[in-house]
């Protein structure tokens, strides 16, 4: 703790336990603990005590109130608790029993504030915290805190009941983990007395007639196995598992979703994870019992486990095929389709009665969908689904959301009469079609794929949000079009395109701005994964596309002007692969686009578009593509004279940025490696080269654009530039040789000026206007003598700081507190 | 019973941040998804865990609503919907769709600018979150699915926003948002018809306050900033780009119009063509006023405000310049309040709340010595005042929009605990409904008692009024009939008609008992004692003795046979219709008793 923090918090103290306490604003006490927190965790309890006298005076204060607010009191009981979290500083406390006084039942438990969710939610943290070491488990026992607790299990507020649970699995583990660490006997009646209550409490819930109690133990135990999975565990769950699986066999399951979470945390646990471990049968029974949306999250996480019994897990493939089955058969005629399972080992009759009830079909499917796309998106599945009968089940359900398909049979129907246009269907459906896209092995019937997926982009009644997933389920099929091998023919694959890009061409001129801009993300995406396909780019630059996408950089809205210059940006490059394009006549000019972005870069009056430009010409400078511009040097100095004018600190970063790149690659040229902050050879000096690259650097203005960056009003500016000008200087000067440096003062007014402003300017965030004349930024034998002269790794500490770090410090906040003591209410009452 | 549920994950007894769950008819709705300013951890966000513990929050949620652009009101958005992975749909104004990810942006740059910060929502995690936004208009009702229904209503407070009624069957539930219920220079007042929902969930910022008339306040600013000028001062006012900004733009417009002031007045940043180009945008939504003038001049052409450019700020003499952002955190308006503070000519006057943490904050709580960066003093010597502008309806405005609505509950939300205290007191006193005030994380639920429409078919309110029975509109009448429920609608008919429409035959349902009695007598003997018996007792009853031996009372009939093992005892089979159902139990209850002796 600094010294000034040292002087003001014995005032704060005092302040708060005072006659007037401070109206400070809600988050101040909260900081104050957050601080004080953080202090406790830093050095020893005892020695934050002994050295700050005034917090166990606060403690002892704020007891003696009559009636102290609900805010005060939740602030010390707070921190009661974390600065008794260590033993020492615990006994400390006690001495005048101030924490038996604030926990015990004479304390806030037995007081008018109780009755404040805030107080009562104050005591479980601070119990909570507290609760590290066996004396202070022995107080909260000794005052009948886990009866409170208990009781706190079933408060009308969801955090206090919350916080209660988290309580009761530390206190349970904790204390057999502390008072029998070898091990913990194999019956509940060796744990330690404070167990055993624990225990006993649990085992009373189950079998209480009362549902919320079975409710609040079967949330406790979930919270339990899923945090603790210590061997002892085993001993609590065998003498409930009877009581839990009677809850199971029950006709109307109770609690159907607290048990699947219970049986999930356990089944994460390596205690119950054995094959052989009697606990697989119960989750296999909870499969079969509960209902598919009941079962749902329970079957998706079981699926997730590497570790898991194979019939288990084949009862939880099955609980999410059901209803993609039953669709299947559902839209076939009789015999057409067997389906995705063996109706021998299912029964379906649940799913079909919810699939052919209206208030159930679209929530069931949803949830199904939802599980198979977090299923399919995971990298190591440890269960093989079958991705082809999937896929024509998502487009079955897409066909009939868009009313392309109503069968005959009667489920089939009705489900088609409450999907069509279900937006909720159709975006689940759309984003797991988009992740089968990633499926090998997948027989699929790309035509009718791609028919459902245009009849989707080109219908009128798409929702803008479906459209967008439209697209992107469409960029994932069309990437990987070529690749397929069951669909190599050229001129199918024309004329997929083609259908697309007359769509995309319709949708570049919809009115909506969503649609347009999701077009354009589109057109990028698949610019990126086709750029070097024939067939794409020749149906590409003879559609109108790029036309259209030229005129939309001129757009209205700024989100969409943004996203053309993106596409724009990446459509050149489509022309740059193929200079020889065979189609003439719509040629996209590249000289007028690189023009039209530097003119929305230098003028647009929205950031988005200008962030845009600027990537993009980061982009084509990164790549490589620097035939596009004649010349890259002159290019360079003037996007970065725009840049450092521009209003938007992303823009200045931006061109931050391309400056980095410019480096890199004018020093690869010279035969540098490409890392700017790789070691420095010392040839690389003697090298001609070393020259060269100064000069060019010098003559593109970059050393004026990045010293006066140092100064920027926005912090990760000056950052950025910092970075940049130390691997600069390691790239010019071996880093032994900057020992020898020379003192600012002795190498000319014009270095020693440039320093005393860039240590002055950082701070206020200012480089002084029209003083360019002080230092010649464009001379390189100026540049190298600054660059190895300005003390450019204290700058680097400073700009670092967040720029708000002297408001946001403990002394700004103590001081603060202490300005609010007596506040007029009028301020504290406000807000936006 | 049904049920509506209300838990607050914000705003419930505090003015944090906004974020309300409500379960009404088995739809789940999020009204609100604001941030907290005053917290750079994920404390400025609601616990949006609490929502759902099984699942995923795009099945659970059926829709989200924002009421309008404020940051306490939709600032955790895009983190909800790109972050927390909430795919739903979400409602909101035009303009507020407009507006709001110009201020998330803003937000966004100077979050990330101060402190670099790389766990918060990006642009295009904004542009992302817009694109799932459907824009609404007012009094429109928009189908969210085929049973839950909303429509916005105007709230005043700032440009587009709205109230909201969320309606499932004929349940409903009212959301203010932040409303105004006085009109200001450029809105108008809030205004909802008489909708009488179930609940009303009110914002009750000022729940205590009578606020004095903004004409005094506004005189007062204009009063500062004028006095300030003419000694040759400064005006600093920060601002957030949208909302009061536009308020005290026109006034000072008027003012140096009215007063051929020359100061210039400069707005900062790029935003104002933007802000401006959406107040002409939706001109519909500002107040009569604005609107009526439209044609002959734009309110927001200003011709004495242009755009601040850096350099101004060292310009000598006087000037006034409203710059962002409104805390004083960060960014321009900070740089000119650096530069200004130490001239005690100059003046900073707050227009809004600023959250602990800030240097707005500090000169509010009337610090006048702040460190800077590099330990470095700055003296405030300038003029520091505040003044709130901000358009919340006062404790009379709340009381007026209840009798306007006329709920019957209220729940109050954003509002400080003991002031909503008092004015839950005065609301259940003056109006006779229940309220309530949740704080966060605690949920209240209301009962309620949907009144069904059911139709009545003519032929049964033909049948009705034929046996003298006139329908009289203010008492309540029992009526008799077949309750039949199809597509959706409840009808009541005659029951030959539910059978004709339902196609089914007519089935009479017989009730059974048989009842054992000590007679050794031949059975047709028992059956005339019975009926000896049962004349004696009925006398308004016709008891008949059939040829076959068994009796009638009305539709009962009563049949004796012999047991089959035991000759001493008798078997009596009762049977009668549902519509005898009280004298067939009558008749059964009296059997067993026995017969008397004297029968014999």
């Amino acid at each position: 703790m600094s010294r000034e923090c040292g002087l003001l918090l014995p005032r704060v103290c005092a302040a708060l336990a005072g006659p007037r306490p401070p109206a400070a604003a809600d988050t101040c006490l909260q900081k104050l603990l957050d601080w004080l927190g953080e202090l406790s965790e830093a050095e020893p309890g005892l020695k934050l005590l002994q050295d700050n006298p005034c917090l166990a005076e606060l403690l002892a204060a704020v007891l003696a109130l009559p009636e102290p607010g609900a805010g005060l009191l939740s602030f010390a009981l707070r921190l009661a608790g974390l600065l008794a979290a260590s033993e020492s500083a615990f006994q400390h406390l006690q001495q005048e029993q101030l924490l038996a006084r604030l926990f015990g039942e004479a304390g806030p438990r037995a007081g008018a504030a109780w009755a404040d969710a805030a107080v009562r939610g104050a005591w479980l943290d601070g119990a909570r915290s507290m609760a590290l070491h066996e004396p202070a488990l022995r107080l909260l026992c000794a005052h009948g805190a886990l009866d409170v607790i208990f009781t706190l299990q079933g408060d009308p507020s969801l955090f206090v009941a919350s916080a209660a649970r988290r309580l009761l699995v530390h206190t349970l583990s904790f204390s057999l983990e502390y008072e029998m660490p070898k091990a913990p006997g194999t019956r509940v009646c060796y744990w330690p007395p404070c167990a055993q209550v624990i225990v006993k409490h649990i085992e009373d819930s189950l079998q209480s007639s009362s549902v919320s109690h079975v409710k609040q133990s079967l949330k406790l135990l979930a919270g339990l196995f899923g945090s603790c999975h210590a061997p002892w565990t085993e001993v609590l769950w065998s003498g409930i598992a009877k009581q839990v699986q009677s809850f199971l066999t029950e006709e109307s399951v109770q609690a159907p979703h607290l048990l699947a979470d219970l049986l999930l945390n356990m089944s994460r646990s390596p205690v119950f994870c054995e094959p052989e471990s009697s606990f697989w049968p119960l989750v296999t029974s909870a499969l079969e019992h509960l209902t598919p949306v009941q079962a749902g999250p329970l079957a998706v996480g079981i699926l997730r486990l590497h570790k898991c019994p194979q019939d288990v897990r084949i009862q939880a493939v099955t609980v999410l095929l059901q209803p993609m089955d039953c669709i299947l058969r559902a839209a076939s005629q009789p015999l057409e389709y067997s389906g995705l399972l063996d109706e021998s080992v299912t029964d379906p009759a649940t799913v079909e009665s919810l699939l052919s009830s209206k208030s159930s079909c679209a929530s069931l499917l949803c949830q199904t969908l939802g599980h198979l796309e977090e299923l399919l998106s995971l990298s190591h599945l440890p269960v093989d689904l079958p991705g082809t009968s999937l896929l024509r089940s998502v487009m079955t359900i897409l066909r009939f959301c868009n009313g392309l398909l109503i069968p005959t049979s009667p489920l089939g129907s009705k489900i088609s009469q409450t999907l069509i246009g279900c937006f909720r269907v159709q975006r689940s459906a759309l984003d797991v079609l988009a992740v089968l896209s990633e499926q090998k092995g997948c027989d699929v019937p790309v035509e009718s794929l791609f028919d459902i997926l245009l009849s989707y982009l080109e219908s009128p009644n798409t929702n803008p949000m479906v459209l967008k997933k439209s697209f992107q389920a469409t960029s994932k099929w069309l990437v990987c079009l070529p690749e397929m091998s069951c669909f190599s023919s050229q001129w199918q694959i024309k004329k997929i395109l083609q259908d697309v890009f007359l769509v995309l061409q319709k949708r570049l001129c919809s009115p909506c701005w969503e649609v347009r801009d999701s077009s354009l993300e589109f057109l990028t995406v698949l610019i990126n994964g086709l750029r070097d396909h024939d067939e794409f780019r020749q149906t590409l630059l003879s559609s109108e596309v790029p036309r259209l996408t030229e005129d939309l950089l001129g757009d209205p809205e700024s989100y969409v002007r943004a996203s053309a210059v993106t596409a724009a940006g990446h459509l050149i490059l489509v022309t740059y692969v193929a200079p020889e394009s065979p189609v003439t006549g719509n040629q996209y000019n590249k000289e007028n686009t690189v023009a039209k972005l530097q003119e929305i870069l230098s003028r647009d009056p929205e950031g988005f578009p200008r962030r845009a430009v600027i990537n993009i010409f980061i982009k084509w400078l990164r790549k490589g593509y620097t035939s596009l511009l004649q010349d890259t040097e002159q290019f360079v100095s003037e996007v970065i004279q725009t840049a450092e004018r521009d209003l938007d600190w992303e823009v200045r970063l931006g061109g931050l940025e391309l400056v980095e790149v410019f480096f890199v690659q004018t020093f690869c040229r010279c035969g540098r490696p490409k890392c700017p902050y790789a070691p420095f050879s010392p040839e690389f000096t003697s090298s001609v080269c070393h020259n060269e690259s100064l000069q060019v650097f010098c003559r593109a203005k970059l050393f004026g654009f990045l010293f006066r960056s140092l100064c920027d009003c926005d912090r990760p500016v000056g950052q950025k530039a910092c970075d940049i000008l130390l691997a600069i200087r390691s790239s010019f000067y071996p880093s032994n040789s900057l020992k020898d440096s020379q003192d600012p003062e002795e190498v000319g007014h014009g270095i020693a000026w440039l320093q005393r402003t860039l240590r002055q300017g950082s701070l206020a965030q200012t480089f002084p206007a029209g003083s360019s004349h002080e230092v010649d930024f464009q001379d390189p034998e100026s540049m190298l003598l600054a660059l190895g002269t300005i003390d450019l790794e204290e700058l680097h500490d400073d700009l670092n700081k967040s720029s708000d770090h002297v408001e946001k410090s403990p002394q700004s906040l103590l001081q603060d507190i202490l300005a609010a003591v007596g506040a007029a209410e009028d301020n504290e009452a406000d807000c936006y | 019973m049904p049920e509506i549920k209300v838990t607050p994950l914000g705003a419930g007894q505090d003015v944090g941040r906004s974020c309300i769950l409500v379960s009404i008819a088995g739809k789940n709705v999020m009204l609100d998804c604001g941030m907290h300013m005053g917290y750079n951890d994920d404390r400025r966000f609601p616990d949006f865990s609490y929502i759902t513990q099984n699942g995923r929050l795009t099945d659970f949620l059926d829709c989200v609503i924002i009421s309008h652009f404020h940051l306490d009101h939709c600032g955790a958005l895009p983190y909800f919907s790109e972050m927390v992975g909430y795919d739903g749909p979400i409602y909101m104004t035009h303009p507020t769709k407009a507006i709001c990810p110009i201020l998330l942006e803003d937000y966004r740059k100077i979050t990330v600018d101060k402190k670099g910060e790389t766990n918060f929502f990006t642009s295009q995690m904004i542009k992302d979150c817009m694109k799932k936004v459907v824009a609404v208009h007012l009094h429109q009702t928009v189908q969210v699915d085929e049973e839950l229904e909303i429509k916005a209503y105007y709230a005043g407070h700032v440009l587009g926003a709205a109230m909201f009624q969320i309606k499932v069957g004929c349940e409903s539930v009212v959301y203010t948002g932040d409303y105004n219920m006085t009109p200001d220079r450029h809105l108008g007042a809030a205004w909802i018809d008489k909708c009488r929902p179930d609940l009303l969930i009110s914002e009750s910022t000022y729940a205590t306050t009578i606020r004095d008339s903004k004409r005094c306040r506004e005189r007062d600013f204009l009063k500062k900033v004028h006095e300030t000028v003419e000694r040759g001062g400064k005006v600093l006012i920060p601002v957030f780009a949208l909302g009061r900004a536009q308020e005290l733009c026109i006034l000072l417009e008027t003012f140096w119009e009215r007063m051929n002031l020359k100061a210039p007045i400069y707005f900062s940043t790029g935003l104002t063509e933007k802000a401006n180009h959406y107040y002409k945008l939706f001109i519909t939504w500002t107040n009569q006023k604005i609107r009526k003038t439209f044609v002959q001049r734009n309110m927001f052409e200003f011709k004495h405000i242009k755009a601040f450019d850096r350099a101004y700020a060292d310009n000598p003499g006087p000037m006034v310049v409203f710059a962002t952002p409104g805390m004083l955190h960060a960014g321009q308006s900070l740089q000119i309040f650096r530069k200004w503070a130490g001239n005690e000519k100059n003046m900073v006057i707050m227009p809004g709340y600023c959250v602990q943490g800030t240097v707005g904050h500090k000169i509010l709580s009337g610090q006048r010595k702040l460190e800077m960066e590099g330990r470095q003093i700055l003296e405030v010597k300038m003029q520091v005042e505040y003044m709130s502008f901000s358009a919340h309806a006062d404790a009379k405005g709340i009381m007026q929009l209840i009798r306007q609505a006329e709920p019957r509950n209220v729940l109050l939300v954003h509002g400080e605990a003991k002031k909503m205290e008092f004015l839950k007191q005065k609301i259940e006193q003056e109006f006779h409904v229940s309220c309530y005030m949740p704080a966060n994380g605690e949920t209240t639920t209301i009962f309620t008692n949907p009144s069904i429409p059911v139709d009545i078919s003519l032929g049964l309110l033909k049948r009705e009024t034929a046996i003298g029975l006139l329908p009289d509109a203010k008492k309540p009448k029992l009526m008799h009939g077949t309750l039949i429920m199809k597509d959706n609608s409840f009808r009541l008919v005659s029951p030959e008609q539910a059978l004709k429409e339902l196609g089914l035959a007519e089935h009479q349902l017989r009730f059974t008992c048989r009842v054992h009695i000590q007679d050794p007598r031949k059975e047709h003997e028992t059956g005339l004692r019975v009926y000896n018996h049962l004349k004696a007792i009925l006398k308004d009853y016709s008891v008949q003795h059939l040829p076959d031996g068994s009796i009638t009372v009305e539709s009962i009939l009563i049949q004796a046979t012999a047991h089959s093992e035991d000759q001493g005892t008798k078997v009596l089979l009762v049977s009668w219709t549902y519509q005898d159902e009280e004298l067939g139990s009558y008749l059964t209850s009296l059997l067993k008793k026995g017969l008397p002796q004297s029968t014999a």
